[in-house]
């Protein structure tokens, strides 16, 4: 069974087809990026996948429960125990430290624990910028604290909306050889990006243009 | 780490890494629980001292004479009934009717104990001072400006007997001998006229030959530059070495010229003279210069009396140890008030009567006072609510995303919520400790200058204060905490 089916799923605003009756299915363990250009509904389907949004039309099944369907309340707690988030514009509480920004990850799924929390940030590489406040780090450490925040409570799901898009060469290889260790240790990923370095770095890429899938390109050249 | 230790670790690190905004805030509460604390002391304490005050000073209690005067000693014997650590103070009153001839006029005088008058009439405004020594009065400002008197100006006061004497002048059977002084009176032509009924007086020392040796003579009543000048040597000399018995004015003096009215009198009162006797010395007729230091000003009947010291009237009329009146204050409930007032009255050694006039006024006052105070305290936490709503308003759009941001990482409705009560609770508490120690200081700046007294720290209202500031920290963040759990994470945190 796979660990992500959405099927004909369509989001309305209005006139406006965000989505326009996609169907994707992704397996447990597999890492798929989304490509197409500005405004093509990918930002959309991934709010839907991380159950901040629901579809106008279709079903999504996260793990065989259709997240369409769905109370607000339960969409809240699907995410806080199956999904990582990690954003283009990182996102952390400016007040909060890096190991504090990871903790709140904690906090809200289970119990702080800052000992696993330094772990983490070891793992992406900022462990000694752990007490310094977001505005003293740079963009590629915020993005891997981010990283680290998505991982602490070990989700079936990542779901990184453009995670390089503010980030240079090296941050970007950085951030896709932590999405390799991930991968090889079987979590899901789902990447939306523009740049076809970071989709090539993926198993499958799927292409949105105007709210409709319209390729489906498996990467020969992945290696394990 | 508990999931409660990085609450807090996430609330204070809230308000200590973003200090402007919280500042704010913080500023608001304290700024409110200051006003709070300091208007929650007044409304309770300053009643407590005004209470205090008005039994204290206003005077509660009168004493009068059960029979026709009232003596020093009786009066010491009633205040004896009173426990002395109750007895803030006591004002003997003696009061005269003094005259100042000129204007031809008569005065309500008192004599009085003026330290003591500082106690029970506190409310008493002088202008100038009250008067220290001898032959100073302060005169009450109905008077002043009746006569235009002045501060620092000179007052004529004059006391004449009470014509009442009249009819005991003393024993006729008596014999003139050498060394004696004898006095006597006789109606001239003020008199006549109706004012004052005061006579001529005439006071003479008899010589050792019989004959008359000294003489003085009061034409106070007289008419001025007429009468009067039967008071002068030229014609007061002519009964030197005279026998004061059977003058026959015309033979043996002659009349001054226009003031035969007053001349007869002077013989008329040398003829009914009596010997002087301690007792009917008083009965003589006495003008003293007085210095006015003083104009008091109350508002009251107070204002037609002129004030001297108790020995000042002594001086002036002759006689002492005579009160009319005595003001006690006595710092008791009312029921202790009913007590002693019984008791003294029963003793025999003085009436007493309460006072119900200040209980009444002290009463209004308060009720107002405290209805202005609970007022202002109303209005004050609605501006405080108004602006720290207002602030923890703008912190909630400030902090939109972060608010996205902690849904999206699985924060429940309930942990949005309580994150803000959290930080505005804590605002809350720190604002209130805050403004109860400044509240205090606020209460006593205000109690010391409006009502000159210091004030009592009460602890139970640094919890109140406190407590009071948690309270409408909450309530003010009530609506910026329904706005934060609205906020939609998927909006919030758009790739823009
Ligand atoms: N909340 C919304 N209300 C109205 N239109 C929206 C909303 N969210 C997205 N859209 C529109 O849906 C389309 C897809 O947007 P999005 O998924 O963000 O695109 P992408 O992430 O691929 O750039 C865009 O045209 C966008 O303007
Ligand atoms: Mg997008």
């Amino acid at each position: 069974m796979s660990l992500l089916d959405i099927r004909n799923v369509s989001k309305i605003y209005g006139e406006l087809k965000a989505l326009d009756n996609v169907s994707i299915r992704v397996d447990q363990g597999e890492w798929v990026a989304i490509m197409g250009p500005s405004g093509s509904g990918k930002s959309t389907m991934m709010n839907i996948i991380g159950c901040m949004d629901k579809p106008t039309k279709g079903q999504v099944f996260l793990d065989g429960i259709d997240i369409a369907k769905e109370s607000s309340r339960r969409l809240t707690d699907i995410r806080r125990d199956k999904i990582g988030l990690i954003f283009q514009q990182f996102h952390m509480v400016n007040y909060l430290t890096a190991v504090e920004n990871v903790m709140v990850s904690q906090y809200y799924h289970s119990m702080p624990d800052e000992a696993e929390a330094l772990e983490a940030l070891e793992r992406v590489g900022v462990r000694e910028r752990a007490r310094h406040l977001p505005s003293q780090l740079s963009g590629g450490e915020q993005q891997r604290v981010c990283v680290a925040r998505a991982l602490i409570n070990h989700p079936e799901l990542i779901l990184a909306d453009e995670p390089t898009g503010n980030l240079d060469e090296t941050n970007e290889n950085i951030v896709l050889d932590l999405f390799r260790q991930l991968h090889r240790e079987g979590t899901t990923l789902i990447v939306v990006t523009h740049d076809p370095e970071v989709a090539e770095a993926a198993q499958r890429t799927i292409v949105l243009e105007h709210g409709r899938l319209v390729r489906e390109v498996v990467n020969e050249h992945f290696v394990e | 780490m508990s999931k409660r230790r990085m609450f807090f670790r996430m609330i204070t690190a809230s308000l200590l890494r973003r200090r402007s905004r919280m500042l704010i805030a913080l500023l608001s509460i304290g700024i409110g629980a200051t006003i709070l604390a300091g208007l929650v002391t007044v409304y309770v304490d300053v009643p407590r001292q005004m209470a205090a005050q008005f039994r204290s000073y206003g005077a509660n209690m009168l004493l009068v004479p059960s029979g026709s005067v009232l003596t020093q000693e009786e009066a010491d014997d009633a205040m004896a009934l009173i426990p002395e650590e109750e007895r803030v103070g006591a004002a003997p009153y003696r009061y005269e009717y003094l005259n100042m001839v000129r204007r031809q006029q008569s005065f309500a005088a008192a004599g009085t104990d003026f330290d003591q008058v500082k106690r029970t009439s506190p409310y008493f405004k002088v202008n100038g001072r009250y008067p220290e020594s001898p032959r100073e009065v302060l005169v009450g400002k109905g008077v002043a400006d009746t006569v235009g008197a002045r501060l620092n100006g000179v007052m004529e006061l004059t006391w004449f007997p009470p014509s009442t004497q009249e009819e005991d002048q003393g024993d006729a059977d008596f014999d003139i001998r050498p060394g004696m002084t004898l006095a006597g009176h006789a109606q001239g032509y003020g008199s006549r006229e109706g004012f004052n009924d005061n006579p001529v007086y005439v006071t003479f020392t008899v010589g050792g030959d019989g004959t008359i040796a000294s003489i003085s003579v009061d034409t106070s009543s007289e008419t001025a530059g007429v009468g009067t000048r039967c008071s002068e040597e030229a014609f007061t000399d002519l009964f030197i070495g005279k026998k004061p018995k059977d003058l026959v004015l015309g033979r043996d003096v002659d009349a001054v010229s226009g003031a035969t009215v007053t001349s007869a009198a002077v013989v008329q009162a040398i003829a009914d003279a009596r010997p002087v006797t301690d007792e009917s010395a008083a009965l003589v007729p006495r003008t003293i210069n007085y210095a006015v230091v003083g104009i008091l000003e109350t508002g009251g009947e107070e204002e037609g009396y002129i004030y001297m010291s108790l020995d000042d009237m002594g001086v002036i009329t002759g006689t002492s140890d005579q009160l009319d009146l005595v003001e006690l204050s006595v710092s008791a409930t009312q029921d202790s008030l009913e007590r002693y007032a019984e008791e003294i009255t029963a003793s025999g050694h003085a009436t007493a009567r309460l006072v119900k006039r200040v209980t009444k006024s002290e009463t209004a006052v308060l009720g107002k006072l405290q209805a202005l105070v609970f007022l202002v305290t109303i209005v004050v936490l609605v501006l405080t609510m108004v602006s720290v709503s207002t602030t923890m308003m703008a912190v909630v759009t400030e902090r939109r995303r972060e608010i996205g941001l902690r849904k999206a990482l699985g924060a429940p409705d309930s942990a949005i919520r309580g994150e803000f009560l959290g930080e505005g609770l804590f605002l809350g508490a720190l604002g209130g400790l805050l403004g109860a120690v400044l509240g205090f200081v606020f209460a006593q700046v205000v109690s010391v200058n409006v009502f000159g007294s210091d004030i009592r720290f009460n602890f139970w209202l640094l919890p109140i204060t406190v407590l009071v500031s948690m309270a409408v920290a909450a309530l003010s963040c009530l609506m910026p905490v329904r706005r934060a759990v609205a906020i939609d994470p998927a909006l919030v945190l758009k790739g823009e």
